[in-house]
């Protein structure tokens, strides 16, 4: 009934504008499955279902959220690649899946097997400890792990475990990289006191603000948006790589050029729109939105794939 | 913000979170709305010989997921309509042990065995009032220790292990649940060990899915919902199924006996009641927060233990234990009903679960998010709030709402329960089962889990039949992943120390412990 | 025959030959990386540490069956009957299964339309899960009553409707089976 009614007021829209750009004529010719590659109820989870509510609000299209955890994204993308590329199955990842972890799982998928739709949000990632540590930058660190020996490394990626190993490297000093499930389990072992330091992909905001957690470093290829002052990981001797990532939509290859358009710009108005709940998370969370799409999405996507294999080599050395 | 303003915004969270309607212009939140409805079902279901809590808790996690979706603000809702079926459900269970000879809950066993010659007597109103009275009692006594003892542990575990310790205490609960559940080491550890294998297929550290025989069906692994619903309820069906079915036309009819006498509890039975209860209190907690031990072993502790106290007490010739007497129902209740209480300071302050109600908290808390049960719970942030330890307070504030209603309307539910006894299980089971396996799609919609849930459900049945205690295996599967995640921390935390499990003398201290109790239990074996 | 019961022996011994291949064949065969395995100069553990852990309780388990607990006075073993009970249901609920998964599809096709694009809408989301969900009641009812009548086909169809009340028509999101699948 109000899809009925929605699909009818979109009809006299059209009508009344008949010379509209064609991408807006669009709709999926079903229920869309949207599939999941988070834990449900974390900050990533939320982002996707909010999305998703508001481009059934908007669009009148229905949407089936589905959870597809597991194997750092690579078990959705694996599902997701056989699926009908029509538009009705979408899936949301991050770009690292695409990137690193499908270059090293070496499972027969590439990026082509894919059509990006657009990102929504890039990571602030930085290199966190507790305040009460007494350091204020990342020298403090390497000079308390000269003096102290080794420094346990709270990582939560295969990608940001190698990046790390280099890091440790290139400062001369001894890290114990731990491996953890996610940010928020980096963040918790930093507050706990099981590792000295580590990767945290935004969520540290919060306790840096209030003064409990530093940023060290950035991850990032830019400095970080809340303590610009710390040093990037090409300042600190690691190049060319960084731990740049964004969420990203993605659909099956093959998906008609109309589909794709039309599916990543309604996604990407919303998550610029701060006055929806799902921009608004983005905007408190990652300081707004970063919308790639297109030819440009491509490019990054084959780029972060192609250099995946340099860092593994460089890692590996 | 300290631990007592957290302890504030938790009471708060419950009274003022989203209101469902308003009564007498006054909000009613939907805590407080789940919280009365979980525990009238729990009654029901208690009532009912076989159904029981869990069942309940699993089928409705789903429905009630969907309603609050998947944010913060569904936890105190879900989870407090959770601790009311689990609090409603211990007194549900004494209703046809005490009516109809037939124990509603396992853990009523030893209910029947005073509370029934009483009802035969023309006393089951008062047998049902002692029952009732004691379960409550024992109940809110074991809440209190809980909330005073669960942040303590957790902060003495926070300040104290370390990522070697914490894997040493994950195997010592595992092989203390092993050796304790169900009365025999060998078969414990033959259920943890499936329940560690179920656990590991699919999953891992390495892109490729371990285990999984090359096939995309188990790549995936098992989702915790198809393993514990599949071998904790399923099975139960299955057995339940098995039988009734051939049996469900010898059922006797359920004869009532009409009532004789006084049937109120007056202050002077309170009186002469109290002691038994108070020490039946206190050995429900003290084995309810020792994970895996469990209701059954409480009630027959505390009625033995009634039983000796009374005989000490009583002139030689007077009825005994087993004639009749109140005091064997009051032993026996608030014993069973004091292990719920405590069964969560081991889950909320370590995230290890003891009890079936335990593993569908944690599987609420796991499936909505936001809340992990573990020490990280009761951190206290030097600035700002950790919305943890509002919930796990407000999970507190859920616990004694609940026990409030147990104590003003409990009774005059349970006296009313007497007509679900007749409610005919072998046209139930079939309904429960096509209920679990629609719940478990609803929760992962692909028919492969409906397939694993089914198979473990024959496995669940099949462990039963061979004496197998499924509990272990559910445990163990739900910790298998922390225990595995821990240890490579540990391993990679001290630069891959072979003996990193011998390093410390606290953790050397609980990796013997994990060997003598299996060692001490398997010699003088509890039969 | 000796004077105690040889269920535990029969338990002990299957699940120490389980436990074995496990440890010896499956685990080694079937995992990517070894139990610990080196990694840029760094010892791990690997992922076949924690399923030779699973293996090792397994394998103490059954040893201990054999051992300490080999004369235990009870000792259960699932009877003929509850083996010939499990085939009769696992039976009902292939069936019902199939009808479940199948039916909406079928009857697309044959309407010669893609079910897929049909999921949402009534009544095509319904067809399966209504007759496999009313089959596998009543198959069960049967099974139990030893006979077919009215009241159990009223009773299953009762109950599958009460469920699509409950997940269905309140939710928007929620998938009843086999929508999810296709």
């Amino acid at each position: 009934m109000r899809t009925g009614l929605k699909a009818a007021i979109a009809a006299l829209g059209l009508f009344a504008m008949t010379t509209a750009a064609s991408a807006s004529e669009w709709t999926p010719p079903g229920p869309v499955k949207l599939m999941i590659a988070f834990a449900a109820g974390g900050g990533a989870d939320t982002q996707a279902r909010l999305i998703a509510e508001e481009l059934e609000a908007r669009t009148g299209w229905s949407f089936i959220p589905e959870e597809a955890t597991g194997k750092g994204g690579l078990t959705m993308l694996a599902s997701l690649k056989d699926q009908p590329a029509d538009g009705t199955v979408i899936g949301m990842a991050v770009t690292e899946a695409l990137g690193y972890n499908m270059r090293s799982a070496d499972m027969g998928l590439t990026p082509s097997d894919f059509t990006g739709l657009t990102t929504t949000a890039g990571f602030q990632m930085g290199i966190v400890a507790r305040a009460d540590k007494g350091w204020t930058t990342f020298s403090d660190a390497v000079a308390a792990a000269k003096s102290d020996g080794a420094l346990r490394f709270g990582v939560m990626s295969p990608k940001l475990d190698d990046i790390a190993y280099l890091l440790g490297r290139a400062q001369g000093i001894d890290l114990n990289i731990v491996s953890l499930k996610g940010g928020k389990e980096v963040l918790d072992a930093i507050v706990a006191g099981d590792v000295d330091l580590g990767f945290v992909a935004g969520i540290q905001s919060k306790g840096v603000a209030a003064g409990d957690l530093v940023n060290l470093a950035s991850g990032l290829s830019a400095p970080l948006a809340q303590t610009p002052e710390a040093p990037t990981l090409a300042d600190l001797g690691v190049t060319p790589f960084n731990a740049d990532g964004y969420f990203v939509f993605v659909a099956p290859a093959g998906v008609p050029q109309d589909a794709r358009d039309a599916l990543a710009r309604a996604i990407a108005e919303i998550v610029n729109d701060e006055t929806t709940k799902a921009g608004g998370l983005v905007k408190k969370a990652f300081g707004g939105a970063t919308t790639i799409m297109g030819a440009e999405l491509d490019a990054l996507m084959a780029a972060d794939y192609e250099s995946a294999a340099a860092l593994m080599e460089a890692a590996s050395q | 913000m300290g631990m007592l303003d957290h302890a504030w915004l938790g009471v708060l969270a419950v009274f003022q979170g989203p209101a469902a309607f308003s009564l007498f212009s006054l909000p009613i939140s939907f805590t407080l709305l789940l919280v009365f409805a979980g525990f009238v079902l729990g009654i029901v279901v208690g009532a009912t010989p076989g159904l029981a809590g869990p069942m309940a808790m699993a089928i409705s996690l789903p429905v009630l997921i969907s309603i609050f979706g998947y944010s913060s603000d569904a936890l105190l809702p879900v989870m407090g309509f959770l601790i009311g079926v689990m609090k409603g459900a211990t007194i549900g269970g004494a209703v046809p042990a005490i009516l109809f000879n037939t124990p509603g809950t396992p853990d009523a066993f030893m209910t029947t065995l005073d509370g029934h010659p009483m009802a035969r007597a023309g006393k089951a109103g008062k047998a049902l009032r002692v029952a009732h009275f004691s379960s409550v009692t024992g109940d809110t006594f074991s809440d209190i220790v809980l909330v005073l003892c669960a942040p303590f542990l957790a902060l003495l575990v926070e300040a104290y292990l370390d990522l070697p310790e914490k894997t040493a205490l994950l195997i010592l609960s595992l092989s203390f649940i092993a050796a304790v559940v169900g009365g025999s080491p060998g078969k414990g550890l033959i259920s943890t060990g499936l329940g560690l294998l179920a656990v590991y297929v699919g999953s891992g550290e390495d892109f490729y899915p371990r285990l999984s025989m090359g096939t995309e069906t188990l790549s995936r692994g098992f989702s915790v919902t198809t393993a514990v619903l599949g071998v904790l309820i399923l099975g139960a069906v299955f057995e339940g199924m098995q039988e009734t079915f051939h049996d469900h036309r010898r059922q006797p009819g359920a004869t009532t006996h009409a009532l004789t006498g006084d049937q109120v509890l007056r202050f002077a039975d309170i009186r002469r009641l109290l002691p038994y209860i108070g020490q039946s209190a206190v050995i429900g907690t003290l084995i309810g927060a020792l994970p895996g031990i469990g209701s059954t072993l409480a009630a027959t502790l505390g009625y033995t233990l009634g039983r000796t106290r009374h005989q000490k007490h009583q002139p030689a010739g007077a009825p005994g234990f087993g004639d009749g007497v109140p005091e064997g129902v009051a032993a026996t209740e608030a014993a069973n009903s004091a292990v719920s209480g405590a069964n969560l300071i081991p889950v909320l302050s370590l995230g290890i679960p003891g009890n079936a109600a335990a593993v569908f908290l944690i599987l609420a808390a796991d499936s909505i998010g936001g809340f992990t049960p573990g020490p990280s719970v009761f951190r206290v942030p030097s600035e700002g709030i950790n919305p943890e330890l509002v919930v796990a307070f407000g999970l507190f504030t859920a616990m004694f709402l609940a026990n409030a209603l147990n104590w003003t309307l409990g009774g005059l539910f349970m006296r009313s329960m007497g007509v679900m006894t007749r409610a005919p299980k072998h046209i139930l089971l079939p309904i429960v089962l096509l209920l679990t396996l629609t719940a478990i799609y609803v929760q992962e919609p692909r028919m492969e889990a409906i397939l694993f849930a089914l198979a473990f459900g024959f496995l669940g049945y099949f462990m039963r039949k061979a004496g197998i205690s499924p509990l272990p295996f559910v445990i163990a599967f739900i910790l298998g992943g922390t225990l595995e995640q821990t240890a490579r921390q540990a391993f990679a935390a001290t630069g891959g120390d072979p003996f990193f499990l011998f390093a410390s003398p606290i953790a050397a201290f609980f990796m013997l412990a994990a060997v003598a109790v299996i060692v001490f239990t398997a010699r003088k074996p509890v039969t | 025959m000796s004077g105690y019961p040889k269920g535990n022996v029969l338990i002990g011994c299957s699940v120490i030959a389980f436990a074995l291949i496990t440890l010896l064949v499956w685990i080694p065969s079937d995992t990517a990386t070894g139990i610990v395995e080196t990694v840029r100069r760094r010892t791990v553990i690997g992922d076949a540490m924690a399923p030779s852990l699973a293996a090792l309780f397994l394998l103490v388990g059954g040893l201990l069956l054999l051992t300490a607990e080999r004369r235990a006075a009870s000792q259960p073993l699932p009877s003929r009957e509850a083996v010939v009970f499990a085939l009769q249901i696992a039976l009902i609920l292939v069936v019902s299964l199939l009808l479940m998964r199948w039916t909406g599809p079928l009857a697309a096709a044959l309407a010669g339309e893609e079910y897929r694009l049909l999921r949402d809408s009534y009544p095509w989301k319904l067809a399966g899960f209504i007759l496999g969900g009313t089959v596998m009641v009543a198959a069960l009812l049967v099974l139990a009553e030893q006979r077919l009548s009215l009241r159990v086909l009223v009773i299953a169809l009762a109950a599958v409707i009460v469920l699509v009340a409950i997940y269905d028509l309140p939710f928007d999101d929620l998938l009843l089976p086999p929508n999810g699948d296709v």
